[in-house]
């Protein structure tokens, strides 16, 4: 292959069929279960990067069915999001992040920087109850649990929350093991569709595990849980401050 | 979290819990079925990225079990690799790979450019023959035997696969989709401890998948079989072409 041929397909290892395409990544029927949670304020200090701002001493525990994804196809998600401040801006800071399918762990790590791990997520319904589970290994490091949408959530109110940005520490070595790629990345989800929003009673319960700490930010009050269904496309993203310049 | 201890503990994301450990990488009881087969030259020629040379139309399948890796845990592979000239130096370039555990995956990917994806290889002795399989969800896509030890392979001769360095593509791109990192990587192995070499009768079967094209480089003729054990430790790399500069 002519070094001109390399150059006009790199997008993606492996060269020849990437791991991910090439997007826009297209997300048809995104089930959310999110249970906010207050936490220790410490805690939180010690892992959102500065520029970034923390606002209150809250985490979004997240669970998440995407059953048709442009390239992704069907798989389940599970992590943190802190919701932060940066400048004039509220959006969300993606602290860690558990998926069962590698395309969107390659993708997701290697153009924005999600900090994604292999795990078992679930998100389903079983009788009056949502039922979010995250599993690493044979090991359970989180499960959430919502009434059954008990009560609507007015659709103007979720799409606010799904228009704020999101940011992400994207962090790539080089082959000699020093930092290559060291920024802090801002994303938008675009094109919108809310289906279904809703509110009800919820519980989080959070376990310790040396390779998905999740219980290192503790649950000491659910503040709400929200259960949400929407097609987004989730946008590329751009650099808004580099820690090696 | 100041700027300047993110800088500091930069290394691979999340930034709290790396998916992967900083190395040196420490491979004991390694095991290897390599099967070298005969293809068509003009597709190598396609796939084989410049300033790297064929040598000759030889690519080998690789089933390998690592039952005890730094960081990496154990877990199995699969390769497909081609012997190849770089300038003077003669080496192999892996064309792609499959892996069943995550960190060796995303480390192998973001720090030297493995061409790696989430499959399901194994590596396993059935009664009198050693078999490798390479399933990629439910379908097969590899399947290798050979018989178990039949005759042993001299230790030089064994010894000179593992000290010949391996040739990486390794691409990554920026958050916006452009090309970030397009580079030809090399990289050695070190400390290497041979354990044993055998040769004998060996057969290969490849089936088509969209998404894990190795038999594109169809199999013509089976040339060898080789089964190795080996403790080693796989070393950092060096960049010897950037695509992009």
């Amino acid at each position: 292959m002519h070094e001109d041929d390399v150059r006009r397909n790199a997008f993606a290892m492996p060269l020849e069929n990437p791991s991910y395409p090439p997007g826009p990544y297209r997300f048809v029927n995104r089930e959310f279960l999110i249970i906010t949670y207050r936490t220790d304020r410490d805690a939180l200090e010690r892992v959102v990067p500065e520029p970034l701002e923390i606002v209150d001493p809250l985490v979004k525990y997240e669970f998440i069915r995407m059953p048709d994804s442009t390239g992704f196809g069907d798989y389940t998600e599970s992590g943190q999001v802190i919701p932060v401040r940066f400048r004039d801006q509220t959006g969300g800071f993606v602290h860690s992040m558990f998926l069962d399918d590698d395309p969107p762990i390659a993708g997701g790590r290697e153009l924005w920087g999600f900090p994604k791990k292999l795990a078992s997520p679930t998100l389903q319904v079983e009788r009056d109850t949502l039922v979010g589970t995250l599993d690493f290994g044979p090991v359970r490091v989180a499960t959430g649990t919502m009434g059954y949408k008990h009560k609507v959530v007015p659709t103007e109110r979720a799409l606010h929350a799904l228009q704020e940005p999101g940011f992400l520490l994207k962090i790539i070595p080089n082959v000699d093991g020093r930092p290559r790629v060291c920024e802090l990345v801002r994303y938008y989800l675009r094109d919108l569709a809310v289906k279904g929003a809703w509110t009800g009673p919820a519980a989080l319960e959070l376990h310790p595990h040396a390779l998905a700490p999740v219980a290192d930010l503790p649950v000491l009050e659910v503040v709400s849980g929200v259960h949400l269904i929407a097609d987004l496309t989730l946008d590329l993203g751009e650099v808004v401050h580099d820690y090696l310049a | 979290m100041k700027a300047s201890e993110v800088r500091a503990t930069a290394f691979a994301m999340p930034r709290h819990s790396p998916s992967y450990p900083a190395g040196p990488y420490r491979f004991v009881d390694r095991e290897y079925m390599t099967i070298t087969y005969q293809t068509d030259p003009s597709v190598l020629e396609r796939v084989v990225p410049a300033p790297l040379r064929v040598l000759e139309p030889i690519v080998r399948l690789e089933f390998v079990r690592m039952p005890d890796s730094t960081g990496f845990g154990s877990y199995h592979g699969a390769a497909q690799v081609i012997p190849v000239r770089f300038g003077t130096e003669t080496g192999s370039y892996t064309r792609l790979m499959f892996l069943d555990t995550h960190p060796p995956i995303a480390g192998g990917r973001e720090l030297w450019g493995f061409p790696q994806k989430l499959a399901s290889p194994k590596l396993e002795v059935d009664r009198d023959t050693l078999v490798g399989t390479l399933d990629f969800g439910p379908v097969r896509v590899a399947s290798g035997t050979m018989g178990y030890k039949h005759h042993a392979i001299e230790t030089d001769v064994a010894r000179t696969s593992f000290e010949a360095p391996g040739f990486l593509l390794k691409i990554i791109p920026h958050v916006d989709g452009s090309p970030r990192i397009c580079e030809l990587v090399r990289y050695t192995r070190s400390d290497l401890v041979l354990k044993g070499a055998w040769s004998g009768p060996a057969a290969l079967a490849l089936y088509s998948h969209a998404l894990a094209p190795i038999a594109d480089l169809a199999v013509r003729e089976v040339v060898s079989g080789a089964h190795l054990v080996a403790d080693y430790t796989l070393e950092l790399g060096e960049v010897v072409h950037d695509y992009l500069a």
